[in-house]
């Protein structure tokens, strides 16, 4: 009950601000609580240390589609958790719309996809998705161990659903990480998102 | 059993119903279509083609840039060689916003129109098969779908005949193409806001304006934009995209209505500093307006609308027998009177603003039959002053304005309300600044000025010291009535000038004949006063109406009563040419409303009485094409003079094969040195 609260706390303050939600790059990313696939509250804060890596999905989505089913999603996942990074994946789409999942399907998911995430989150309100301004499906953040927020995009620079894409692409999010392993200021912070809308309750 | 049936069949209903929801119906969901406006292309020329797509209901397609979510349309074509298929043109777009995030979309039938340059060189009857691969996104408000299709068109080298059905379909996708502008926009970047100036006369039509970024990341596309119209540009400020601060140039559409638009590039520059509606205006603008504002409703005071209602209600509360406490009640009853008229006043200003397209106070000055309205209003009320007739015809009103507080209140509201037609004139570019403020500081300067009027009031109610320095009442203050008449016949006298500057001789004389026609009922009403009939107004609703009339007959001049215009037909194609095969020397523009430059030039240059005798002595004949909305036949005649839009300038001498292509900034001595190249 208490956890609930404290959700809803959170939920309070990301409502109370919804026209400052995006978050700026270079400034830190903001705290958020959310429920995860096994039913635990997961905070963003308790991370701290560590690279994270936000991933906005919709199963139904063929942008997504073209990314996992091509394999190049669970690449970029496996790569970023094996640099010691925690990847979350969120859910916003709200209860009846396109890719909302409860929480076996999420685990389901989990399994089939061959998803290589750290965890997947659900947002059902769309709380967190509007306070990150996560427009499309999918939509990427790039966290730094000081909480710091350093890449906010696409995944990649071919904005297509096409996966025979992928091989020429820029792959945003990998090469913001080899970037940071590197010391390396981010070199490419920001990029337009692609892909279907995010599926927020209307 | 028939029972169970039904029952059987709502609940499979319902599950299909259910079923399609959550599945996709099988594409294409979007039919494409390539269609060429002649299937036998000359070589060497450039034929139209046009990708024409048709959602299935509900669906729709992506603009050039899709807004927040989507992505844009990707084309490769096939072509024969040496063939080359230059920038696909998208019409205007719609918006459609869903759970927050922007979209660009087309809902219903639309085409991209491209041009395909043919080889020269090839010979009648040979094959052009053209082809495009295009890869696009379409989508619901549900789901997405990226499907591919392939389109051809079989054209053949002939002699460039078009069918007229094909170009009255083209025509009608050209029209709902955006239309360059041809003057440069400026954009300005200050923190979180974009701003962008977009040149554009101020009598040109706009509805609804928008600003579909072309550029990515310029605007954050789901903010709302907040457009305000300056003398000769329109101000879109928003909310800056990711990429702004670092933009060189900005490419965009606004739109100005349903399918209707202007293509614009806007570089770094100024964006002209005031109000913008987006609680961009700065606090110190804000109380500079204020400020004006009440010292604007201070001096209306002395103005002759309002002295004599105000000072005779500052006698009777100077009047011996007035408690402190009492005065100081009506002195803020009155106030709140006047403010709260004023504030009304301005919600009906700024609601028509919201309503209608934001036509500038000033603009509306400069319609005839507002400057009649305020004729006949201020022609009665110099009467009211000079004695002809009284003012203290409602009876509820007058009994109820003789003493207390809501009596103060009426009189407050009086006030101003008849001060407004001295506001008009007197303060039209103050009301102006007011309507480009956002809507809050703009009923403020209202409230403003509604103070001001109420200012002096308000001190005599307060300040008993004031109340004991008043005048007594006595019969001077009717020669002080008669005395301010004055004024206000000169106001009118100055309104009749103005109506006949915009109206001519006509227009004044009806307005003069309508004000006798009021006068005389007033006339009228004033003697069945004198013998106190209670319906001494009867006389003057006749006359009201007669005067309606009068300010719906009254129109604007025609063009061409200035002496110094030059008076041009309509062109069309057909009457050019038969000017020319006559021997005439031609004069050939092309203006739109919402083109600067061609307002600009026409002032400037064309309008002028040199040009004018120039034209006249040399015969030159002068043909106007008006392309404010985009009629095709003018579009193709531009096109074909390698221009996509106005202005275009071309002088045909007499037998000449080609026309002179004039430079778009025109002066008085290029247009009359044209006359004379043909004497030397």
């Amino acid at each position: 009950m208490r956890m609930t609260m404290g959700v809803f706390a959170a939920a309070a303050i990301a409502i109370a601000a919804p026209l400052v939600a995006q978050q700026v790059t270079g400034q830190p990313a903001r705290d958020f609580k959310l429920t995860d696939m096994n039913g635990k509250t997961v905070q963003l804060s308790q991370f701290k240390g560590k690279t994270v890596v936000l991933e906005w999905h919709n199963g139904g989505c063929p942008f997504v589609q073209k990314h996992y089913n091509s394999g190049n999603m669970q690449k970029t996942q496996g790569a970023a958790v094996g640099q010691g990074a925690v990847w979350l994946t969120i859910n916003s789409g709200a209860p009846g719309n396109q890719g909302h999942m409860t929480l076996e399907q999420t685990r389901a998911f989990m399994q089939s996809s061959g998803s290589k995430a750290s965890n997947y989150l659900l947002d059902p309100e769309g709380i967190v998705g509007k306070g990150y301004d996560a427009k499309t499906t999918p939509h990427m953040y790039v966290i730094n161990p000081e909480g710091v927020l350093v890449y906010q995009g696409g995944i990649d620079d071919k904005p297509t659903a096409d996966a025979a894409d992928i091989a020429a692409a820029r792959n945003h999010v990998l090469a913001a990480l080899a970037e940071m392993k590197a010391g390396k200021p981010v070199s490419v912070a920001e990029s337009r998102p692609y892909g279907c809308s995010v599926k927020y309750a209307s | 059993m028939a029972v169970l049936r039904f029952l059987l069949t709502a609940w499979l209903a319902l599950f299909a119903a259910g079923a399609v929801s959550a599945q996709i119906t099988p594409g294409p969901h979007l039919a494409l279509e390539l269609v060429a406006e002649s299937a036998a292309p000359v070589p060497g020329s450039t034929v139209m083609l046009a990708v024409r797509a048709r959602p299935d209901p509900g669906w729709h397609g992506y603009w050039i840039n899709p807004g927040d979510a989507g992505v844009p349309d990707r084309f490769a074509w096939t072509l024969p060689a040496g063939a080359t298929v230059g920038e696909i043109r998208y019409p205007v777009p719609h918006r459609l916003m869903i759970a927050g995030i922007m979209n660009y979309v087309f809902e219903g039938e639309y085409a991209m129109l491209a041009p395909l340059s043919v080889p020269a060189g090839l010979a009648a009857g040979t094959a052009l098969p053209v082809s495009a691969r295009i890869d696009y996104l379409v989508c619901t408000e549900e789901v997405c779908v990226p499907e591919s299709a392939t389109v051809e068109a079989r054209l053949t080298v002939g002699d460039g005949a078009i069918d007229p059905a094909i170009r009255a379909r083209f025509d009608g996708w050209r029209a709902k193409l955006p239309r360059p502008l041809g003057s440069p926009a400026t954009f300005a970047v200050a923190g979180d806001t974009l701003r962008i100036a977009i040149p554009l006369p101020a009598e040109a039509s706009v509805a609804d304006p928008y600003v579909f970024p072309v550029t990515e990341r310029a605007l954050d596309h789901s903010a709302p934009q907040s457009v305000t119209r300056e003398d000769e540009a329109l101000i879109v400020s928003t909310k800056a995209g990711g990429g702004a601060s670092a933009l060189r140039s900005l490419d965009g559409v606004l739109a100005l209505g349903p399918d209707r638009g202007l293509s614009f590039t806007a570089t770094p520059g100024e964006v002209a500093a005031a109000a913008s509606g987006g609680g961009g205006a700065s606090l110190p603008t804000i109380l500079l307006a204020l400020g004006g504002a009440v010292l604007g409703g201070l001096i209306l005071n002395i103005m002759p609308c309002v002295f004599p209602i105000l000072s005779l209600k500052a006698l009777s509360l100077a009047r011996s027998g007035v408690s402190e406490r009492a005065a100081r009640g009506e002195a803020l009853a009155y106030g709140a009177g006047v403010i709260a008229v004023c504030v009304a006043l301005g919600g009906l200003l700024l609601a028509l603003r919201a309503g209608g397209a934001t036509v500038g106070w000033a603009f509306q000055l400069q319609d005839p039959r507002v400057i009649l309205a305020l004729l006949l209003l201020v022609t009665a009320i110099a009467f009211n002053l000079a004695g002809l007739f009284e003012l203290s015809g409602s009876g509820a009103v007058n009994r109820l304005a003789a003493s207390g507080k809501g009596g103060a209140f009426l009189t407050g509201a009086l006030a101003a309300f008849v001060a407004t037609p001295c506001t008009g004139p007197f303060m039209g570019a103050a009301l102006g600044a007011a309507l480009v403020l956002p809507p809050a500081a703009a009923i403020g300067v209202f409230a403003g000025l509604g103070l001001g009027i109420a200012l002096p009031f308000l001190a005599i109610g307060f300040v008993p010291a004031l109340r004991r320095r008043l005048p007594r009442p006595g019969p001077w203050m009717e020669r002080l009535r008669r005395v301010l008449a004055v004024p206000m016949f000169l106001t009118a006298l100055a309104l009749a000038w103005v109506l006949g500057r915009q109206a001519g001789v006509d227009g004044m004389t009806l307005g003069v004949a309508a004000a006798l026609v009021l006068v005389l009922a007033l006339w009228w009403t004033g003697r069945l006063q004198m013998r106190g009939s209670g319906r001494a107004w009867l006389p003057v609703l006749p006359a009201l109406l007669l005067a309606v009339g009068a300010t719906v007959l009254t129109t604007r001049a025609p063009a061409g009563a200035e002496s110094a215009n030059v008076t041009g037909e309509a062109f069309s194609e057909t009457r050019l040419a038969a000017l020319r095969a006559e021997g005439k020397p031609v004069f050939a523009y092309f203006t739109a409303d919402w083109c600067l430059t061609c307002k600009v030039n026409e002032k400037a240059a064309i309008e002028t009485a040199s040009v004018a005798d120039a034209f006249e002595a040399g015969g030159v004949q002068v043909l106007v094409g008006d392309w404010t909305n985009g009629d095709p036949a003018l579009g193709r005649f531009l096109e074909s003079h390698g221009r996509s839009g106005v202005p275009l300038y071309l002088y045909y001498a007499p037998g000449a094969a080609v026309p002179q292509i004039l430079p778009q900034v025109l002066t008085p001595g290029m247009l009359t040195a044209l006359v004379h190249q043909g004497e030397t």
